[in-house]
């Protein structure tokens, strides 16, 4: 019997006392979250819809080995951001185009050819004013996060996005806080670097 | 001081020590300084806040009440329900249990059977080889009885002989040997009828006399009884007599000691 009122513990305990109802309190308690964080790194809804659906599978299968002395709610978070880094890989291996897969495009405006440049702004007609105005802007960004790399990508998101510290992204990158503090480092340089262009044309 | 690098710009504008070795709040102090003194670095820390203020979230599509629900939705047909853990106990249990008693099976038969050879290997001899004919036994029983007993009949008889009449010290110690060897002698008095031994029953028949007088005389030994015993029983007589027999016997129980050792155990008569 479905108990919406019990806490993480106790559904966690229900689960694996054989009532698999009890995980449903878990999912529809963290399934907001989980899409926010999923969203943030992958930048793609249908992706990011994805990427839930897969951690709290993958969470269901793995909860026989949940420290139960730990929080559920983060224990999920970190397997969330795994399974989109790995779709963040698979959709990088697969050439697959969303949208942070416009960087190619943007590395070939930071050479100044006006013909390149007006091929990667989706509006060809738009001036600088214009893309900050209509939100463009946005979609820049999301390409210049199309250049980084999956770690990098989310390592940045959880620190400019989440407000996490760099312990907090080594714990849930599974690397060491200095790394991760190293990949935000590398990530703010490359992101200046794809937007100098926007700066400029401002 | 120098100017600040970007990593350590960036470090300030998320509120992290730029190095390990450096503590927060004394490395904020002293970069908020640095950029209060330093125009190139403060300019540089602007455009820096300016390009990460430009990194906004992209707006998150909106999810409503019900995301939960269909998530739950989707992914309930993939899960399989958890094997209650007391099911998983129970049988933990009963594997553990059957481990248990097949272990204790298994010592069992081997204490039993290591038991068997230890009790093969450490068997008394006696157990194995078959006993020897209960007569035989008895037979060397008095054997050893009647070599002894004449040996000890001899030497009463040389002390009979000796014993200074004059000295009475020297007759109650022969009293006390004649009732002692009496019940021996008629032991294998009765054995030398039953063999058959003439000579050997009519030698013990006389010293039976001789040791009955000196032991059962109702004066008791004296000096009287003592010379009437030397002369009228003849004790120098019995004493050659006894001697004979203690040599044969001597004789016989040499020889069945060499055939003992020619491996061919057999029970001897006297």
């Amino acid at each position: 019997m479905l108990c919406m009122g019990m806490n993480d513990q106790q559904a966690v305990q229900a689960t694996l006392a054989g009532d698999k109802d009890a995980y449903r309190v878990l999912v529809v308690r963290h399934s907001p979250s989980l899409f926010r964080v999923a969203f943030r790194i992958t930048g793609n809804e249908a992706d990011a819809e994805d990427v839930v659906q897969e951690a709290l599978l993958r969470g269901y299968s793995k909860l026989g080995n949940f420290d139960q002395r730990a929080q559920f709610g983060t224990w999920i978070y970190r397997i969330t951001v795994r399974c989109a880094l790995d779709r963040i890989d698979a959709s990088r291996r697969d050439g697959r185009l969303n949208g942070r897969m416009e960087a190619n495009q943007l590395r070939v405006s930071e050479e100044n050819d006006p013909e390149q440049q007006a091929v990667q702004v989706a509006d060809r007609t738009a001036g600088p004013e214009r893309l900050l105005l209509s939100g463009e802007i946005g979609a820049l960004q999301q390409a210049a996060l199309g250049c980084l790399t999956s770690i990098e990508c989310a390592a940045f998101m959880l620190r400019h996005m989440e407000d996490c510290s760099s312990e907090e992204i080594g714990v849930t990158l599974g690397i060491a806080p200095n790394a991760a503090k190293q990949a935000v480092f590398r990530a703010v340089q490359k992101l200046r670097q794809r937007l100098a262009v926007l700066r400029a044309s401002a | 001081m120098n100017h600040l690098q970007d990593e350590a710009l960036i470090a300030h504008f998320y509120r992290e020590p730029a190095s390990e070795t450096e503590t927060g709040a004394g490395n904020r102090f002293a970069v908020e300084s640095h950029l209060a003194d330093c125009a190139a670095c403060s300019a540089a820390y602007a455009a820096l806040r300016n390009d990460l203020a430009t990194m906004k979230a992209a707006d998150l599509p909106a999810r409503d009440a019900a995301y939960g629900e269909r998530v739950w939705r989707q992914i309930a047909p993939s899960l399989p329900a958890y094997e209650p853990v007391k099911k998983r106990w129970l049988r933990m249990e009963l594997w553990r249990g059957l481990g248990l008693a097949t272990a204790c099976t298994v010592m069992l038969a081997g204490a039993f059977f290591a038991g068997r050879l230890w009790e093969q290997k450490h068997a008394p001899v006696v157990a194995v080889q078959p006993l020897a004919p209960q007569p035989a036994v008895k037979q060397h029983v008095v054997v050893v009885v009647l070599s002894d007993h004449l040996d000890s009949s001899e030497r009463l008889l040389v002390e009979l002989k000796h014993a200074d009449p004059n000295n009475e010290e020297t007759l109650p110690p022969l009293r006390d040997e004649a009732r002692a060897l009496l019940a021996a002698n008629r032991i294998c008095q009765k054995d030398s009828e039953l063999k058959n031994d003439p000579q050997l029953a009519a030698a013990l028949n006389r010293l039976d006399q001789l040791l009955d007088e000196m032991a059962n005389r109702p004066e008791g030994l004296n000096a009287a009884t003592l010379v009437q015993f030397q002369q009228e029983m003849n004790a120098e007589g019995l004493l050659f007599e006894v001697r004979v027999l203690r040599s044969r016997v001597e004789h016989q129980e040499a020889a069945k000691a060499a055939q003992s050792l020619r491996g061919k155990p057999q029970g001897g008569t006297i």
